[in-house]
């Protein structure tokens, strides 16, 4: 098991803070453009499978998978997005996301005064903090070849 | 008239009860948060609303906030406790009892040249814990560190204590206060 990358998006979809762990191909656009690019998309599928449900769903769109790996979406009340790449033995990382936003960003960036929330994180403390917790998660440690 | 606000009523107390089972850890939590929030507003107003000449009265500013805080604060936390004997055994008061009334924890180390100059050392201090754990956002220590020396001092002065207090980063989130006694 392994994490990819690792995204988290604003309400107004910039592009708050990424980073990568074990992640084989790039994309071979730009950063931004890739960030658009996930950002459009999550938005899309979104709006796709509340639209298309049969019934009120309680937590919307969670993840999706491919051959290759399996996309974990999370979203807080205030419309922060975050967003994990795994490979595809992971199984619900709903807790673990949640948790990365209730102990990492909302106290080391909600709680930094120097950290404005509309824009990229730059605190190394919280870089350092997330770096440190992805890394010692029980699916991070075996890199898949 | 009368079936809807009772439908109102009892959805009230409903909400009261939800609120309360959940409440009991958020509520011990808020009390802090809403101190850092605080602080962390009344820091940037103060800066947000200087002009370019009055700028560099914004750490005295912030200081003769806390200063008439802590002036106020000593008032209520020494209501109960009996006559300090000397200086030290204040400054032991201060690291203790009025350090864990404010940011829930003790100072890690006191240290004294007897002649009136006395150093606190918080390891995790508080204010700078959230900031940084090194050199990153250096600069702007200061200015949330004006409001505590400020509360030191007004805790001090009312209890006859003058002094001046300053306070030394070197690598967050670790802060020392000097104390510098005034003696007329």
């Amino acid at each position: 098991m392994t994490v990819f990358n690792f995204y988290i998006f604003d309400r107004n979809g910039t592009c708050l803070y990424y980073a990568e762990w074990n992640r084989k191909k790039q994309s071979g656009i730009s950063k931004e453009e890739e960030f658009k690019l996930m950002y459009g998309m999550i938005f899309s599928i979104k709006s796709f499978v509340n639209r298309i449900s049969p019934t009120d769903m309680k937590d919307g769109f969670m993840n999706f998978k491919t051959t290759k790996y399996k996309l974990h979406f999370f979203e807080t009340q205030s419309g922060l997005k975050f967003i994990m790449n795994t490979d595809l033995n992971v199984g619900s990382v709903k807790e673990t996301l949640q948790l990365i936003y209730s102990s990492i960003y909302v106290e080391y960036v909600v709680k930094n005064p120097l950290c404005y929330l509309d824009q990229p994180i730059t605190s190394e403390l919280f870089k350092a903090k997330l770096d440190d917790f992805v890394r010692g998660l029980p699916i991070f440690p075996t890199s898949v070849s | 008239m009368r079936i809807l606000l009772r439908v109102k009523i009892i959805f009230r107390i409903k909400s009261v009860v939800l609120l309360l089972q959940r409440g009991v850890n958020m509520a011990t939590m808020a009390d802090e948060v809403l101190f850092e929030f605080l602080h962390m507003e009344l820091v940037s107003h103060i800066y947000r609303t200087a002009s370019k000449d009055e700028k560099d009265h914004c750490i005295s500013k912030l200081e003769s906030l806390g200063f008439r805080v802590g002036q106020s604060l000593i008032e209520r936390f020494t209501k109960e406790t009996s006559r300090f004997k000397d200086e030290l055994d204040t400054m032991k008061f201060m690291c203790k009892e009025f350090w864990n009334a404010i940011y829930k924890k003790q100072v890690d180390n006191l240290r004294t040249n007897h002649q009136g100059v006395y150093v606190l050392q918080d390891n995790r201090f508080k204010f700078l814990t959230q900031l940084s754990n090194g050199k990153q956002y250096m600069e702007a220590a200061p200015k949330y560190l004006a409001f505590p020396c400020g509360l030191i001092r007004g805790a001090l002065s009312n209890l006859g204590i003058n002094c001046i207090v300053t306070a030394d980063v070197s690598a967050m989130p670790a802060c020392k206060f000097q104390i510098q006694i005034q003696r007329v």
